[in-house]
């Protein structure tokens, strides 16, 4: 299963009417990756190219001769993209198979059941609470400097975070913060509560420290009793990976 | 600037409708705070919650307290005799102070 972090891309180049016994190989080949488990791979038919034959292949010359260009794209872990290279090497007798050092961002599965590999973990652990006092009309590039730091923070796979605005307060900016009826603008202190593991607590802390032009970041010890996965489905397989 | 220190929490659970002198006590609280020079205090407004007497809070209110132990040791009988009804909880936390502007 791809997660986000260091991982391997496999670029394949080969010509849409190689064979591979019988049939075409890069049709062969998407059934080899899909086989093998690989967590997903693209096949495009180039517009046009050339290879080590030094002979161009354009759809003018060649649409008929289906003898164009294909691309073969995979991305996966490193132990994969090891366990299947050995394979593609023999399957491509003519062609290119390319492999670089890439980092997945981001990994999502739409309606999919959450991989118990990525579930959070956490039972009755040792966590660490952080609390983040900013003011509402605090800014981060043209956006509420809250959203920001919440959006950083999912950015970041952290379990979870609350804002809570509060009614009237002061702080590091020595103003009152206060509602008043006819303030259309208003600063209302804000707080961004988070629980997670002191690992991931201490990361994000630094991580919000250098987005705050003024404010205040306070950590302490917690005890999480339970934590259930924000997705709902899982409630159906009775909470097994969720508590 | 960031300066990082051993600090305290206090938070204060009370009513909104609890009253001091004739003005929400909660004001009273955050104005006692800023007279004692405390770094600073955050009122936050829940939506329902239960108490003591298990009597229902309509209303309930949660002034956030962080500064030194000595600060929050010296504010806490200060706001012991302001209070009538309500709670108070302290914990320690280390505390990142960000002020880049100033």
């Amino acid at each position: 299963m791809l997660t986000k972090g260091p991982a391997r891309k496999v670029t394949i180049f080969i010509n849409e009417d190689a064979p591979h016994q019988l049939t075409p190989l890069h049709d062969a080949v998407m059934t080899f990756l899909m086989r093998k488990g690989i967590s997903g791979a693209t096949a495009t038919k180039a517009f046009s190219g050339f290879g080590s034959h030094q002979v161009l292949h354009t759809p003018a010359v060649e649409a008929l001769a289906q003898h164009l260009p294909v691309r073969i794209e995979f991305i996966d872990t490193a132990e994969k993209v090891d366990d299947v290279l050995p394979t593609l090497y023999e399957m491509v007798s003519d062609g290119l198979i390319e492999v670089q050092d890439t980092t997945v961002v981001k990994h999502a599965r739409k309606g999919s059941k959450p991989d118990p590999a990525v579930a959070h973990q956490r039972r009755d652990a040792h966590a660490k609470l952080l609390r983040v006092f900013i003011g509402e009309a605090d800014r981060w590039h043209d956006e509420p400097l809250y959203e920001a730091i919440v959006q950083r923070l999912r950015m970041m796979d952290i379990a979870g975070a609350t804002v809570y605005r509060g009614i009237l307060g002061y702080g590091a900016k020595g103003h009152e913060h206060k509602q008043s009826f006819f303030h259309v603008s208003r600063d209302l202190p804000v707080m961004i509560s988070v629980v997670d593991t002191p690992e991931k607590i201490g990361v994000a802390a630094e991580a919000i420290e250098t987005m705050l032009e003024d404010g205040l970041i306070v950590i302490s010890d917690a005890e999480v009793v339970r934590l259930v996965r924000s997705h709902s489905q899982e409630n159906a397989d009775g909470g097994k990976t969720a508590r | 600037m960031a300066a990082r220190l051993p600090a305290e929490i206090l938070r204060i659970h009370i009513s909104e409708t609890d009253r001091l002198h004739g003005k929400p006590l909660y004001e009273a609280i955050v104005a006692r705070c800023r007279e004692l020079q405390i770094a600073g205090a955050t009122v936050f407004r829940g939506l329902e919650g239960f108490g003591e007497q298990a009597e229902l809070h309509k209303h309930p209110i949660v002034v956030t307290v962080v500064d030194t132990a000595e600060n929050i040791a010296r504010l806490i009988p200060e706001l012991a005799g302001m209070i009538d009804t309500g709670m108070m909880a302290r914990s320690t936390v280390r505390m990142v102070r960000v002020r880049k502007s100033a």
